[in-house]
């Protein structure tokens, strides 16, 4: 009966006291605060620029940062001041609590003289906050003369989920360009060629009619074509530019210097930022339009379908830039990418082609990433497993690699999601771009989500090779 | 290795009390004479049943330490158990369809789960531990058992009465999942305690409590705390932990019986992302690692009451009503790994059902007469809840009332010992679909040699459920739709069963069963492509299932050994309008045994479980190398789950019982298959996941009891 009792009493004390709870409290992090990058340059037009140092994590009390600073020909208080002060050879920037990065602003008061080098290098030393550490970044070259960044990190906005955004990104100067994805819907090339481009950021697509009269045509001739020009369907890829970027493919033919060679082309105009060709009102619209030349501009007709007289604009070409861009919904012409010297990525919604189950389609992409082709940027990309980020170097590049296609990062810089998963970063690629000043890069990213995990806040960091 | 070292030394442990005693299990064969209730009018022995109602004793159960549903149906023909690591889940699938074909019973009323009520449910959610017996009936029962019973009926029979005065039952069963255990984070772990006290001759009282903490298969992920984004974060199978408490009160009167039954399921499953978010910050050389993860925690609540009994010996009733609850809560939140702080935390319902029921049937009306009729109703007020993010529902909570009212009534024609027959029909009536019918003709014949005789033809449709009714996934690439408008498919089915118990000189029993199937399945539901430009889907009543199978099954029994050995083949036609389709007849085998051997001086019982599941064929879609849609024969390689266990009786009176056993011997994980389509952004599955292997398990279960 002892035994049994005995017994009885473990096997409940089983059942009683079988709770878990392994779980151990984490590790404490380290407070690291550095300068977002490691260089900055002056145009010779810049006075004053704002330099940012961020944290590793929210700061979790005040604090100071103590910066240093050596000068190659220039003087504090003659050729350049800060804010707050470094009259003494240091400056301490206050830490808020709560924050996730401070600033100290830099006056440029003087341009060097032509042919002298002029810089300032500041170094962190010091973080009052306890658990802190000085690592990353922790220096910063400011030149007086524009040049080329050595690197650093961007977050281009291309504006949360919907990614209502374009953002064009040049590396050198560190600059992004924002503009909203349907502020236009024709490009007409700047270049040798006569060529119309659509907006694929918002999934454009066009048919070209057989008549050249645009007043002629109505709803009911095109009727029967509308539904197949469209994005996302089974043979959606003739009715799209080609996403290569060839402006050599585009969907609208070389206008004609032969106004009769000109058909006239049933547009769609796509879909509204966050809507759906599925559901009313997330259709933009349809347009017929007709491009013909004159002398060395375009000559645009547009017009609503059913419309028996139509717009006509005059559209030059624009020195220096890829396109020249018109709105309809505007009627005029439309200001979206800088020179075309002056970027080098585009992140923005795009289309690809894409094989399944027999048929062909122009498929839809977020996060899609377009370089510059037209201005002569080439990339591609580099396999981890061959190179680490960190190990390669400018004896690296392989220069037969990059391509001329503006897809070379596109959409593969992260994993297509799946019914269970979402879309993530590939964490075992980064890339090579050559700039249109024959600056090499390497390029990887860090982020495509947000720390909640809403998709559309991209990040990157490159480095100068 | 190591944490089978503690399992090891747990069990040497035990044995140290081990003294030989008499043995418990009475494994005489044990179908001969069972009563039974799954479609009867009143309780009966197996034989007098119409239908044909294959059994799975308590004894069954405990020989293979089986705690939930999940744990015993795989060794039965004609039905598959499909696990989904992803879900924690485990749905039942007979003759080929799936867990909405499926009824499944406990104490012959509907038990509700997260997506259905006695359809769609989640095996591992249904505790066997207070369990008597299982009845399993195949064919369509829609005139006892209602919509969804298209496939069949799984229902549960609980004890309800006991031979002591006081009985107190704990036990522990620990469990290696696959080759992993440990004290807390891996393996299974259960602990239970049941207590039960006759108050008097007429009063009967119990009440137990299991938890089962299921810590998940680790294989080749590290957990929740896991900071690198290589794919190993998280769990290969999800973890989850249950508790289930249940109360029984019974009154067992003269002319009438009543019990009361309460039961809570708290159920916790945790769902750990393995992509993690490095949110690296090159500009400090840190990182940020977060990843974002779900809990979803399952509450149940069942009130059944029921009484059963006749007027002064005439009219017999059998009365139940029952309040139902499921409700399943999701808690998503991201998770700062290195901090173990959790963010963006979001509570709320993520689907529910609770539901208001009864069940009436009255029978007896001609006493002591060969024709006897029944009469019966089915009550059930069912409000459904499923938020926007459990299915793709177009960003909409869809909250929705089905209120279905049935009556029906069958007749039963027994002119003798040998001949019965019994026709029926049932009713449908619903605030949401058409009035529906389900019709059934049942008959028995005994013959002189003790052959048993059975054919059933029945019908039943089976409701629409929500993700067919209201799935609205429109966006720029995608247009799928749900129909508010579907009808419910209809489910018709015969079956034939001959079965005859052989005695031989020697003491050989042996009893034999070959029974014969067809199931049909009409207007099925299907999601269609409705528009080809732009692409657009739909749910629809298009196509049709058909399905014949034939299976052998015996069981034995010869001095202390005693086992089954079964076979089934079957045929799996699909007419599928809604594209191309092949609908020539897919065959599969399958086939089962058992052998128990039984020591009765040592008070141990060696038993082994043996299923053998042949290749699966389906027709899939595939790309040519042209890059043509075309349709091939995809097939699911063959495989087997073998059992063995050992269950010995200690002490006087077998107060300490002890089973060690393994389950899936064959250590079977993944199983190739070509039998699966791909979908639009990934190719095919190239294998499908069943099992986490050979896992060991020991179970101590104490008995106290006094008079």
């Amino acid at each position: 009966m002892k035994k049994t009792i005995l017994l009885c009493g473990l096997l409940l004390a089983f059942v009683l006291f079988s709770c878990s709870s392994d779980d151990d409290g984490g590790t404490t992090q380290q407070f690291v605060a550095a300068f977002e990058n490691p260089s900055m340059s002056f145009t010779a037009d810049d006075a004053s620029k704002e330099v940012k140092l961020v944290f590793s994590k929210t700061a979790p009390e005040d604090g100071t940062v103590t910066i240093t600073y050596t000068t190659v020909n220039a003087e504090y208080g003659t050729h350049f001041t800060t804010d707050p002060s470094g009259e003494e050879g240091t400056i301490e920037v206050p830490i808020t609590a709560g924050s996730n990065q401070s600033t100290f602003t830099f006056n440029k008061l003087a341009n060097p003289i032509e042919g002298t080098e002029m810089s300032v290098s500041f170094k962190l030393e010091a973080i009052t906050n306890p658990n802190s550490a000085i690592q990353g970044n922790t220096t910063l070259a400011v030149s007086f003369t524009e040049s080329a960044a050595v690197g650093g990190v961007m977050a281009p906005e291309v504006g949360g989920p919907d990614q209502p955004n374009q953002v064009y990104v040049d590396l050198s100067a560190q600059t992004q360009t924002v503009v909203k994805r349907d502020a236009w819907d024709l490009g007409f090339y700047s270049g040798e060629s006569f060529r119309v481009v659509l907006n694929e950021s918002v999934y454009m697509a066009a048919a070209p009619l057989e008549v050249t009269d645009i007043d002629a045509v109505t709803e009911a001739d095109v009727a029967a074509l509308q539904p197949n020009v469209a994005v996302g369907i089974p043979g959606s890829n003739v009715y799209v530019d080609n996403p290569s970027g060839d402006i050599q493919e585009t969907v609208i033919a070389e206008v004609s210097e032969t106004d009769t060679d000109n058909k006239v082309y049933l547009v769609n105009l796509g879909i509204n930022i966050g809507g759906s060709i599925h559901v009313p009102g997330g259709s933009r619209g349809w347009k017929k339009i007709r491009v013909l030349r004159q002398g060395n501009d375009y000559v645009l007709q547009y017009a609503d379908l059913n419309a028996t007289t139509h717009e006509e604009v005059v559209v030059s070409k624009a020195e220096g830039y890829n396109f020249t861009f018109f709105s309809f919904s505007s009627g005029e012409q439309a200001s979206v990418e800088p020179m075309k010297n002056k970027w080098d990525l585009n992140f923005t919604h795009y289309i690809d082609l894409l094989s399944f189950q027999g048929d062909d389609y122009a498929y839809t992409y977020q996060d899609f990433i377009v370089s510059n082709t037209k201005a002569g940027i080439t990339a591609y990309q580099v396999a981890v497993s061959d190179f680490t980020y960190e190990d390669f170097t400018s004896e690296n590049i392989v220069e037969a690699n990059l391509s001329a296609d503006q897809r070379s990062i596109g959409s593969s810089w992260r994993n297509a999601g799946g019914p269970n998963a979402q879309p993530s970063i590939k964490e075992d690629v980064f890339y090579v771009l050559k700039d249109a000043d024959g600056n090499y890069y390497k390029i990887r990213f860090t982020a495509m989500y947000n720390e909640s995990g809403e998709r559309g806040y991209p990040k990157f960091e490159y480095s100068l090779l | 290795m190591k944490q089978l070292t503690n399992l090891i030394l747990f069990l040497t442990i035990s044995f140290g009390y081990a003294q030989e005693v008499n043995m418990i299990d009475s494994l005489a064969i044990n179908n001969l004479e069972e009563v039974v209730i799954t479609g009867q009018y009143n309780a009966q022995s197996i034989k007098k049943s119409v239908y044909e109602v294959s059994v799975i004793s308590k004894a069954d159960i405990d020989r293979q330490a089986g705690n939930n549903l999940a744990d015993i149906l795989n060794q039965t023909l004609n039905i598959t158990i499909l696990p989904s690591a992803s879900t924690g889940k485990s749905q039942v699938r007979m003759f080929g369809l799936d867990g909405q074909y499926v009824k499944i019973l406990v104490d012959n009323i509907p038990l509700v789960n997260d997506e259905g009520f006695g359809n769609n449910t989640d095996l591992t959610q249904i505790n066997l531990d207070d369990v008597e017996q299982i009845e399993i009936v195949e064919g369509a029962m829609g005139v006892q058992y209602g919509t969804n019973a298209v496939a069949g009926v799984i229902n549960i029979i609980t004890k309800k009465s006991s031979r002591h005065k006081w009985k107190i039952t704990p036990y522990i069963q620990e469990e290696t999942i696959g080759n992993e255990y440990g004290w807390f984070d891996k393996g299974r772990h259960i602990q239970s305690l049941s207590i039960s006290h006759d108050l008097s001759n007429k009063w009967y009282a119990n009440a137990m409590f299991t938890r089962n903490d299921f810590a998940g298969l680790w294989g080749d992920k590290e957990g929740q705390n896991y900071a690198q984004n290589d794919g190993k974060r998280g769990y290969e199978w999800l973890p989850k932990i249950q508790y289930n408490g249940k109360a029984l009160l019974s009154y067992n009167g003269e002319h009438a019986k009543l019990f009361y039954k309460f039961e809570y399921f708290n159920e916790k499953v945790s769902r750990y992302d393995s992509v993690v978010r490095s949110n690296e910050n090159p500009s400090t050389g840190t990182n940020n690692p977060i990843s974002s993860d779900e809990i979803f925690t399952s509450n149940r609540i069942m009130h059944h009451l029921n009484v059963n009994g006749n007027f002064n010996g005439g009219v017999t009733y059998d009365v139940s009503f029952s309040f139902q609850q499921q409700k399943r809560n999701a808690e998503t939140y991201n998770y700062r790994i290195p901090t173990r702080e959790k963010f963006d935390v979001q509570d709320f319902e993520y689907e529910s059902r609770k539901i208001y029921y009864s069940k009436g049937m009255f029978s007896n009306f001609m006493a002591a007469n060969a024709f006897d009729f029944q009469l019966g109703y089915e009550l059930n007020a069912t409000n459904g809840y499923a938020s926007a993010i459990s299915g793709d529902f177009g960003g909409e909570n869809i909250d929705r009332y089905l209120g279905a009212y049935d009556v029906f009534a069958s007749a039963e024609y027994i002119p003798g010992n040998r001949f019965s027959i019994r026709p029926g029909a049932r009713v449908f009536f619903s605030n949401k679909f058409d009035t529906q019918t389900a019709l059934e003709l049942s008959s028995k014949y005994l013959f002189d040699n003790n052959l048993e005789l059975r054919a059933v033809v029945g019908t039943a449709p089976r409701m629409p459920d929500f993700t067919e009714l209201y799935s609205y996934f429109v966006d720029t690439n995608h247009d799928i739709r749900g129909n508010e408008n579907l009808k419910p498919e209809q489910g018709t089915s015969i079956f034939v069963h001959a079965k005859k118990p052989f005695v031989f000189n020697n003491g050989l029993m042996l009893k034999s069963k070959l029974s014969l199937g067809y199931i049909n399945v009409k207007d099925r539901i299907e999601l269609i492509i409705v528009n080809s430009s732009p692409l657009a889907y739909q749910y629809n009543n298009i196509d049709k299932y058909r399905t014949w199978n034939i299976s052998f099954a015996n069981g034995f029994a010869y001095q202390n050994w005693s086992g089954n050995l079964g076979v089934s083949y079957s045929g799996v036609s699909k007419v599928l309008d809604s594209r191309d389709y092949n609908d020539d007849y897919l065959n599969a085998l399958q086939l089962n045994a058992n052998l128990a051997y039984i020591i009765p001086d040592w008070g141990t019982t060696f038993s082994t479980y043996f299923k053998h599941n042949g290749p699966e064929y389906q027709f899939v879609q595939q790309q040519d190398t042209d890059g043509n849609a075309v349709l091939v024969r995809g097939k699911q390689d063959a495989y087997s789950w073998w059992d063995a266990s050992v269950r010995k009786s200690f002490l006087e009176d077998n107060k300490l019982q002890i089973t060690v056993g393994a389950r899936n011997l064959l250590n079977i994980t993944r199983v190739n298959t070509t039998a699966t389509e791909g979908g639009a952004h990934s190719g095919p599955p190239s294998s499908v996941l069943l099992g986490y292997g050979r896992s060991y398990f020991i179970k101590l279960l104490y008995n106290l009891n006094f008079n």
